[in-house]
């Protein structure tokens, strides 16, 4: 079965170690919540207003969720030091969109997949599925992996922080891009690779339709 | 989308830490008989009561023989036109914690088996899936991931779905819940005045769904999700998200509030979750179903909690048998219905709430077969 999905719009954002620009000062004016959010959060913030999506129903996907928050629980054990309350409330892999659901006020649905390699394109499955209903729907992921001696597992990938977001809604239109995550040269995870691939292959000014195999 | 294809549970298994199977856990839970201890393993300084797998068997070895006994109920012979729909908060942390703190290291740790696709990882490699996805929304997890399995099957987008509720207990978990003050040091007392807090826990819980019913079937009618947009911790103390929820879940099952009999309530035991759940359900349901919580029998099991709890509304329906409230002495809150002890009564209709982190709601309806 195939549902073919029209690219509404779409961001991404990647650098080695850490993305610089991301305009977090101005999109939460509160530094009591700012100063809260992750790397994840702050890229999901940014990506979703560069779409400019606000309310709706959300996919987000990340392989390895909230690895800052998590490694520091697991030096505080080592270590024999308290863990920090918000560190655990960080650590959850729906961390990121659920600040951003807070921040927006958005009361929808709201998932969160985790499926290694395929995560992006298992968001990409998921969100052609649930918009057979027939509402615009916000894919993110992201990959925040800058963590302190992350090269002990970290073999293959470039660019340590990673966000796509694609803006969609089902079509019936014949599909006017393909996808192959295996095409990008530059080193972003494997996670991200098939919404990345999409959002650097759309067109301004014509449509950009994707069909998606289930 | 128009169509509608009815979803029904054909086969169930289980395991916690109040019965190695699916029996055991609804007698212990209607007889009273809670599977929580104190435990001093995870941290020397204090004694959280938590609630471990009884079997020296090894998690992942127990998570295949728990989808091997779904193999067996079946009337399938492979998993081949199966989509496998995991649902954990922490996938493979526990051996990450076990490499970690004896090398003080990252480097052996395999990524594959650390995220929360090292679920999906291990049945892969034992069975063969039509395709895979895994869902992590801390404790909503699984019960997300039966939505899902009901999403798709009822527009027809795959044949059969087989979901994995699965979390393991790992120093992380019982740490992390410690540091936020969450934890009882006895048994879990959801919905009562004099409740000091929650027990975490570990379980497996399996279920397949499919368009055609087996002789001892129920059906997933209906499934509710909202988001708080409140608080990543604490829950709206009104519960607006968990009425949204189990609101959408009564819709889409296409049933009044009136023809739900039993709620199995998320009801953790701590002060923040059971006073918003309460008052939603007094909001909601003003024919007062019956209420019951059964964390303090099996603890909260987290990304496990929605399949496990599934699998007792599954039972609820199929023994005709209403749980009790174990541990409960003075309600909180006066305007539920929440029975001291189990009673057989007439169920048509049950609805399950689970609720996360995030504010992350999602809600069931199962009902009897007709």
């Amino acid at each position: 079965m195939t549902i073919n999905l029209e690219i509404l719009d779409s961001a991404y954002v990647y650098a080695p170690k850490e993305i610089e620009e991301l305009n977090t000062k101005e999109l939460v004016p509160k530094m009591v919540v700012r100063r809260r959010l992750t790397r994840a959060a702050k890229i999901a913030i940014y990506l979703a207003d560069k779409v400019s999506f606000t309310n709706g129903r959300i996919i987000y996907g990340s392989s390895f969720g909230e690895l800052s928050a998590t490694a520091n629980i697991l030096n505080s054990i080592y270590s024999k030091e308290p863990i920090s309350p918000t560190h655990f409330q960080n650590s959850v892999y729906n961390t990121a969109v659920s600040y951003l659901s807070m921040l927006s006020g958005n009361t929808n649905e709201i998932m969160t997949i985790s499926s290694g390699d395929y995560t992006s394109l298992n968001i990409l499955k998921s969100g052609a599925i649930k918009s057979l209903d027939g509402d615009t729907i916000l894919l993110i992921a992201t990959e925040t992996l800058n963590i302190n001696k992350i090269e002990e597992v970290n073999k293959c990938i470039d660019f340590l922080e990673c966000g796509v977001a694609l803006k969609v809604r089902m079509t019936k239109e014949e599909a006017t891009i393909c996808f192959d995550a295996k095409n990008d040269e530059i080193k972003t995870p494997e996670s991200l690779s098939h919404m990345l691939n999409i959002a650097r292959n759309t067109h301004t000014n014509k449509p950009n339709i994707i069909k998606v195999t289930l | 989308m128009k169509i509608k294809n009815k979803v029904f549970i054909t086969a169930t298994s289980s395991i916690s830490c109040a019965g190695n199977d699916d029996s055991t856990l609804f007698t212990n839970i209607c007889n009273g008989n809670s599977g929580i201890q104190q435990d001093k393993n995870y941290f020397f300084e204090s004694q959280p009561a938590i609630g471990k797998l009884c079997t020296n068997s090894k998690f992942y070895d127990v998570l295949i023989s728990q989808c091997q006994n779904i193999l067996e109920q079946s009337r399938l012979d492979n998993f081949k036109d199966t989509i496998l729909i995991i649902g954990s908060s922490v996938g493979g942390m526990q051996s990450t914690e076990d490499i970690f703190f004896e090398t003080q290291s990252y480097k052996n740790i395999d990524p594959d088996f650390h995220h929360i696709n090292a679920i999906a990882n291990i049945l892969n490699e034992k069975f063969d899936f039509y395709d895979d996805i895994s869902f992590s929304t801390a404790c909503t997890s699984s019960a997300n991931a039966i939505g899902y399995a009901y999403e798709v099957l009822s527009k027809g987008i795959y044949k059969k779905a087989l979901v994995v509720g699965a979390d393991s207990l790992s120093k992380i978990t019982v740490g992390g819940f410690l540091s936020l003050g969450v934890l009882s040091s006895e048994p879990c007392k959801p919905f009562d005045i004099s409740r000091e807090g929650m027990n975490v826990a570990e379980a497996i819980a399996c279920l397949l769904l499919e368009n055609t019913p087996s002789n001892d079937a129920v059906e997933v009618c209906g499934v509710g999700y909202s988001s708080d947009a409140y608080h990543m911790t604490h829950p709206h103390q009104e519960g607006k998200g968990a009425i949204a929820a189990m609101s959408q879940a009564l819709s889409s099952a296409s049933i009044e509030a009136r023809q739900i009999d039993y709620i199995n309530a998320h009801g953790t035991g701590t002060i923040a979750n059971d006073n918003s759940e309460a008052n939603a359900i007094a909001t909601l349901f003003q024919d007062k179903p019956y209420v019951s919580s059964s964390k303090s029998i099996t603890g909260h099991t987290l990304g496990a909690a929605g399949a496990l709890e599934a699998i007792i509304s599954c039972m609820v329906i199929k023994e005709q048998k209403c749980p009790q409230n174990t541990f409960l002495d003075t309600p909180e809150n006066v305007n539920l219905n929440l029975p001291l002890t189990s009673k057989e009564v007439g169920i048509n209709y049950v609805l399950s709430n689970s609720f996360a982190f995030g504010g992350n709601n999602c809600s069931l309806v199962f009902g009897r077969c007709k």
